[in-house]
């Protein structure tokens, strides 16, 4: 069995699909008729993230349990990293101490809580094929603005609830860290950020190909299986042979495990971070033009059957 | 007694004829599901190759030992997808809705008809791959074959299902209570990343040696794997696999105790 890892616990929660009908007041805001119309285009997406993120809030005891019990695993995950390291005799591997392997792989959590959207390509392709994607043509409303919209409720609430266990865990886990300078604060969180943006356009761009393919969910099973080792959750892409590990590092995966990780832990300095992030914002526009390109390509072949 | 158990066996056939034809239904889908479970496989593979690459040994496990090892786990957990999963995780539902009101009627045994309900073809060959993996896990460390470790390992492999389906009756029962049991897979995979790994690895820290004890002892999941890969690869212990034994024997007791305790506890929802 794969581990759960790969569905983190927003999809086990009820209101991880959007749903049928979006709330009247979502699309006319209650907002004055004389503000331009920029400000109410906005304003409607605002509102979006609002209702969302009371919506998740109900399930905070859910979030609380599902945060340890993710974390239970690690316990053997550090009991075999420490047999790993006790056997080789050796104090680093692929440029890792047993410390900051530990470290790196409570870091991925982090990356995956930002970069992971459980549900969002099903959801997008679900949409296409039951007929229900009209409600967003029928609306004044964009779907992929309103689906940014509602995942950023998503991760604010996820984040917010599971802030308190995350900071538990990491604390009896603090012997593993080694704090980082004030420079890479702000570095780590632009990764972060971009990490969400990398994650939901991606996956974005896979659910659109529902517009092509009716069935998309076993595709699906494959591309979040396969990200799982290469986006470096499971493993530092470092440990790999040299040539596997070029190749994974100039992919896009990386940004949504291994990248934010080695940022933080301060193994990538100067211009080849500078370079990373440049990299890793480049990614994250391909994405989001590539799911924008899909979309209207899509809509063309778009039959609105059934819904 | 036997033509009990022999009624029983020949409806879990009926069961798997029914839920094939419907997985042959869906062909394509069926084949992905395969691909999906092949891959997994590759990429586990591939993280312990990559472990090997740095380390001769892993807790006193050599590579093609580890390979045993995880082949074998591959394969129980394949089998326990296979013919309970499904069945165990659909439990939750009948709860809810009051549909296990007709499971009760029927003039058959309640446990197997919840667990076994429904086979899950799509990861049936999660054995037979499991089973590919053992076989050159055993060809790499030239292995002689032993009728004595071979007879035992099989025994074991049977007891290590035995006690995993009972830690998974047991999660299940609790839906009767919890009415909505969302949780079960993830508890069935903490307690699955318990087998996941060779026991010796408990002794690589202090605080872990009393949880080697509680999950060999008391919850004895860490017996599941390493004992059958223990009697195929290393250490034939006899007196281990008695124990493997009793604890099989003990562990379906008492799940099928708590579980006709979940069920007396039970209250129809449909009327």
């Amino acid at each position: 069995m794969k581990p759960l890892e790969t569905v983190p616990p927003e999809a086990n929660s009820p209101a991880s699909s959007v749903p049928d009908s979006i709330p009247r007041d979502i699309v006319r805001p209650n907002l004055d008729p004389n503000a331009p119309s920029g400000v109410r285009k906005f304003y409607k997406y605002i509102k979006i993230f609002r209702v969302t993120l009371v919506e998740r809030m109900t399930y905070r005891g859910d979030f609380l349990l599902g945060t340890f019990l993710r974390f239970v695993p690690m316990a053997t995950t550090v009991l075999l990293w420490k047999s790993i390291y006790d056997s080789s005799g050796r104090k680093s591997l692929g440029g890792f101490t047993y410390r900051q392997m530990i470290a790196y792989l409570l870091l991925t959590h982090i990356s995956r809580m930002f970069s992971s959207m459980p549900g969002l390509a099903g959801g997008i392709a679900r949409d296409i094929r039951d007929g229900t994607l009209k409600k967003y043509l029928l609306q004044p409303l964009d779907m992929i603005g309103y689906l940014i919209s509602y995942r950023a409720a998503h991760k604010a609430a996820y984040i917010t609830t599971s802030a308190f266990p995350y900071a538990i865990i990491f604390w009896i886990c603090r012997s593993f860290f080694d704090v980082p300078s004030w420079t890479t604060i702000p570095a780590y969180a632009v990764s972060l950020a971009l990490a969400f943006v990398v994650g939901f356009a991606f996956e974005a761009c896979v659910g659109m190909i529902g517009f092509w393919f009716l069935e998309v969910t076993s595709l699906l099973y494959i591309v979040m299986t396969l990200n799982f080792f290469i986006s470096g959750h499971m493993l530092p892409l470092d440990l790999l042979p040299r040539f596997w590990a070029n190749l994974l590092e100039s992919l896009p995966f990386q940004y949504m495990a291994y990248f934010p990780a080695i940022v933080f832990q301060e193994k990538i300095q100067g211009a080849a971070l500078v370079r990373g992030l440049a990299l890793e914002a480049f990614w994250a526009c391909f994405f989001v033009v590539l799911a924008r390109v899909l979309y209207a390509r899509g809509l063309r072949r778009y039959g609105a059957y059934g819904g | 007694m036997i033509d009990r158990t022999l009624r029983h066996a020949r409806l879990i056939a009926s069961l798997g004829r029914y839920t094939l034809a419907r997985e042959m239904s869906f062909r394509g889908n069926y084949l992905v599901k395969l691909s999906v479970e092949l891959l997994w496989l590759f990429i586990l593979l591939a993280f312990y190759k990559t472990v090997f690459m740095k380390t001769s040994t892993v807790a006193t496990w050599t590579e093609p030992q580890y390979l045993f090892f995880v082949g074998c786990h591959f394969a129980l957990n394949g089998l326990i997808e296979t013919l309970f999963m499904d069945g165990c995780v659909d439990f939750t539902e009948l709860v809810r809705t009051g549909d296990l009101d007709f499971i009760l009627l029927k003039p058959m045994d309640e446990q197997v008809l919840v667990t076994c309900r429904k086979i899950d073809w799509g990861t049936s060959l999660n054995v037979v791959m499991g089973g590919v993996v053992m076989a050159l896990a055993l060809y790499q460390m030239n292995w002689r074959f032993d009728p004595v470790r071979a007879v035992a390992f099989v025994v074991t492999f049977v007891c290590g299902t035995a006690i995993a389906y009972s830690f998974m009756l047991a999660l299940t029962s609790f839906s009767v209570w919890l009415v909505r049991n969302q949780s079960l897979m993830e508890m069935w995979w903490l307690f699955s990343s318990l087998a996941r790994y060779p026991r010796e690895i408990f002794r690589s820290l202090a605080w872990a040696e009393p949880l080697s004890f509680l999950f060999t002892y008391i919850l004895p999941f860490l017996l599941v794997v390493n004992v059958p890969a223990n009697v195929m690869v290393r250490v034939f212990d006899p007196a281990t696999v008695a124990f493997t034994l009793a604890a099989t024997a003990a562990s379906l007791w008492a799940s099928r105790m708590f579980f006709r305790r979940a069920l007396r506890s039970y209250r129809s929802a449909s009327s």
